[in-house]
């Protein structure tokens, strides 16, 4: 049925087509989305109200999706910066398990004077994100190990460790729960007087500003781009491939790290097991959707932590199950990568084929 | 016994074969006649359409016109199916084997149901069969991986005849072994053709025409030059003559300036190859400021090792490089662009130019190495003014600053990277296959600008299998077979002393 049939890489595909399908593959997704949420029992007449209204346009729910996007928009920029380099980054909820962890252990252990605890913190939840990616780093660097079994395992390690923490050492008495003690006011991230909205946000956009500018503008970051797309010809003309790709790579870390620490420094204010926010299949969405560009990032994060953010109104009003939101998160994400995919290649009719 | 001089009605007879790949006729006319229980060598230089014949004839291609005629009746071939019904079979150079698999789970895999051949203990039965006829031992339960390059080759061998194959096409099978290896290969050949199997053999060695061959048939740029001559009595003179052609001899410049010191030493290079063949085995050379020594040879016989032994790319087991009296290894290609090494690659969009790279990007990219437009901040502006300045300068047809550079034809990357690479401090050009694909005004542009960056004081090592090329530019010429240097020729030496080295 497929004969004849060819694939043809656009030229040039201009802005309005390119718009225009990613337009077309949300509208798809969305619609898809619609159906399976009729028949998993959601009333159609509410589903505007909950899906849309409740998460984008109601102050008391855009507050929310900005809160929740912030992290989001850390571990976006994660992998977009990975993935600019070819390093496969599966790892991201490791590296912002042990963020959380070092933004944790500076909190509990009253590390630094307390004007400097907040910065101290963040900047070790970096270095711990850091540290984390690093292991996959110098182990495909010397030994050529696939940085993808490498990153995704140590998350589990990474979980491991956060347990073993806070069924130990680090458990609050008080609680009956395993989590550590609640952080003092001086180690949270302050409010911005918009919902539970924090200072995060002002990191995070920051944080895409930053990466913007090292992308478009720098030598480390042109650099990547040339290595991340033809490793062999930036190789034989000399770019320091190795040097590049150490600092692209632990930059991807520190911002999954950093992700942990703008979580319990901003809304948990303190460590717990659940704040994990499946930051690697989320951050893997969001840079996709993003196609690695630092701007777009900021976008696809907030859509994201929007459809998260109904997905949590979802559970909660009508007893749906995590696998209904996670099948609706993927289902707009194949849509958008389905019109991502057209709008670069057009379908072309072999001609005067012959037997 | 069969009559060796080809009396015999032809078992395969191609005639008037012409392909066209979009605007290139790369078989014009050609064909190939092949006996009963004979051992045939096809002969020709790179690019001559061997391999497109071949894969014609395995139903890979279809032809655009011409005839098979397979055992006297015509043989319509439009699929690897069909030729495999016809008792053709192909040995290509690049082995089709599933490497986790056993011998016979290979030959299950290729019988694909085929009666006789469809439990693992027939696969068995019938492989002990063939080997044996063809003197080889094959262990039937050895995994691909675990065997040699020689004998996956026996496995191929003895799965082609498993399927049937009459008439059995082996892609330069000495290529890949050892002398010994070579040897024994060629008696299994001769086993096979006195069976009355007919064997077309592709190959670049004398030896194996004189010596091991009933009749050979040259081709030269898509056509058949000399049709089914009688191996026995043909020297090296005579075959290289055919193969080649008779070039005339170029015209050398006007100003044969004297070269001066040596820029460029290599001295016992010596580099593996990742399948564990001979990559190039201790090569030694020299080339002054001023001139370019041309490196000719069959593809294949350790050039792309030389040129990246020299560049940087490949890890050298043994020897040394030095420019301009500077060791520079161990080292990478920094180091040794630092002190001004140039190259110009054989795949220019596989290592030269990044092809999703807008073309200012491209042109900056070995000075943006060097920290030349800016240590950390990148001066975007700066790199646009010089990248219009060279589209200018070098006439870039259809090239701006910020298009991508994968949309330019063939010739203008080519000028795009000349551009970049002879733009300045150029004091040893690599240039290897600087013209394959071109057409003649691309190609006379490239090996002018070559020239102007050799008057100016540079040392070319120019690595080409086009050896036309290699005579027109060359002051010296060193050729390449089997990873070795094997011969020099000095300048305006013909054709023919040339191609007899590379025979060899």
């Amino acid at each position: 049925m497929l004969d004849g049939l060819t694939l043809q890489r656009r030229q040039h595909p201009s802005r309005r087509l390119t718009f225009g399908s990613y337009a077309g593959g949300l509208a798809a997704g969305l619609g898809l989305s619609a159906v399976l949420l009729l028949i998993a029992g959601v009333p159609p007449d509410s589903m505007v109200d909950d899906l849309f209204t409740q998460v984008f346009v109601d102050p008391g729910g855009l507050a929310q999706t900005v809160t929740l996007a912030i992290p989001l928009v850390l571990v976006g920029l994660s992998s977009a910066i990975a993935m600019r380099i070819r390093f496969w980054n599966i790892g991201m909820e490791g590296q912002l398990w042990l963020g959380a962890i070092g933004a944790a252990g500076c909190a509990i252990h009253d590390i630094g004077a307390a004007p400097l605890r907040l910065p101290l913190m963040l900047l070790a939840a970096a270095a711990s994100g850091a540290l984390w990616i690093a292991i996959p780093l110098v182990l495909r660097l010397r030994l050529r190990v696939s940085e993808m079994v490498v990153s995704l395992l140590l998350s589990s390690i990474a979980f491991l460790l956060l347990q073993h923490l806070l069924f130990g050492g680090w458990r609050d008495p008080a609680n009956s729960f395993p989590v550590s003690p609640p952080f003092d006011p001086v180690e949270q991230l302050g409010l911005l007087g918009f919902g539970n909205v924090h200072t995060g946000l002002i990191l995070a956009v920051a944080a895409v500003v930053f990466t913007a500018i090292l992308v478009d503008r720098t030598r480390l970051g042109f650099q990547a781009t040339a290595i991340g797309l033809n490793p062999l010809a930036a190789r034989a003309a000399g770019l320091p491939v190795a040097a590049t790709t150490i600092a692209m790579v632990l930059l991807s870390g520190a911002l999954s790290g950093l992700a942990g620490g703008v979580i319990v420094a901003g809304t948990e204010h303190r460590l717990t097991q659940f704040i994990g926010m499946n930051a690697t299949f989320s951050g893997i969405v969001i840079a996709f959707v993003a196609r690695f560009k630092p701007a777009g990032v900021l976008v696809a994060a907030f859509a994201v932590a929007g459809i998260y953010n109904a997905g949590n109104t979802l559970k909660v009003f009508y007893a749906l199950s995590d696998g209904i939101v996670v099948l609706i998160q993927s289902v707009v994400l194949l849509s958008l990568l389905v019109a991502q995919f057209f709008a670069a290649y057009r379908i072309d009719r072999v001609r005067g084929v012959t037997a | 016994m069969i009559d060796r001089a080809g009396v015999a009605a032809p078992v395969l007879s191609m005639r008037g074969i012409c392909k066209r790949f979009d605007d290139r006729l790369v078989l014009d006319h050609a064909g190939l006649e092949v006996a009963a229980g004979e051992v045939h060598a096809l002969l020709g230089e790179n690019g001559a359409g061997k391999s497109t014949l071949m894969n014609i004839l395995t139903g890979v291609y279809t032809a655009d016109t011409g005839d098979i005629h397979v055992g006297g009746a015509r043989a319509a071939i439009r699929g690897p199916r069909d030729a495999r019904a016809a008792g053709i079979g192909m040995v290509h150079q690049h082995f089709r084997l599933v490497d986790r698999f056993t011998v016979t789970e290979n030959i299950l895999l290729a019988a694909d149901g085929q009666i006789g051949l469809r439990r693992a203990s027939e696969a068995a039965a019938a492989l002990a069969v063939t080997s044996a006829e063809l003197g080889f031992a094959v262990d039937p339960t050895a995994r691909i991986a675990d065997l040699s390059v020689a004998e996956r080759q026996r496995v191929e061998i003895c799965r082609v005849l498993l399927l049937g194959a009459r008439i059995v096409v082996l892609d330069e099978p000495t290529a890949v072994l050892t002398d010994r290896e070579a040897t024994s290969l060629l008696a299994a050949i001769r086993r096979l053709a006195d069976a009355g199997r007919s064997v077309v053999l592709i190959t670049h060695k004398l030896r194996e025409v004189a010596g091991h061959s009933d009749r050979v048939t040259i081709m030269r740029q898509g056509k058949t030059v000399s049709a089914s001559l009688d191996a026995k009595g043909l020297n090296a003179d005579d075959l290289a003559r055919r193969m080649v052609g008779e070039i005339t001899p170029p015209e050398r410049r006007a100003v044969v300036s004297a070269p001066g010191p040596d820029r460029l030493i290599a001295t016992d290079l010596t580099v593996a190859r990742p399948d564990g063949g001979v990559g190039i085995d201790g090569v030694s050379l020299r080339v002054r400021a001023g001139e370019i020594l041309g490196v000719a040879g069959i593809g294949g016989n350790g050039q792309q090792q030389l040129a990246d032994a020299v560049t940087g790319l490949a890890a050298v087991t043994r020897g040394s490089v030095s420019i301009d009296g500077t060791t520079v290894l161990p080292g990478g290609v920094a180091a040794r662009r630092a002190l001004g090494l140039r190259v110009i690659p054989s795949d220019r969009m596989a290592s030269g130019l990044i092809g999703d790279l807008d073309v200012a990007d491209n042109l900056a990219l070995t000075r943006v190495a060097r920290g030349r437009y800016g240590v950390a901040w990148l001066q975007r502006g700066r790199m646009r003014q010089d990248a219009a300045e060279a589209i200018a300068d070098h006439g870039i047809a259809g090239a701006t600053p910020t298009r991508k550079t994968r949309l330019l034809s063939g010739g203008n990357a080519q000028k795009l990277l000349l551009a970049r690479e002879l733009a300045d401090g150029v004091a040893v050009l690599v240039a290897h296959s600087p013209t394959r694909g071109l057409d003649v005004k691309a190609c006379a542009f490239v090996q002018q600008l070559i020239r102007r960056a050799v008057d100016g004081g540079a040392a070319c090592l120019l690595i080409s299998e086009d050896l036309e090329e290699v005579l027109a530019l060359s002051d010296r010429i060193a050729v390449m077979s089997r990873g070795r240097i094997v011969g020099e020729c000095t300048a305006g030496s013909s054709a023919r002393d040339v191609g007899a080295l590379m025979l060899d």
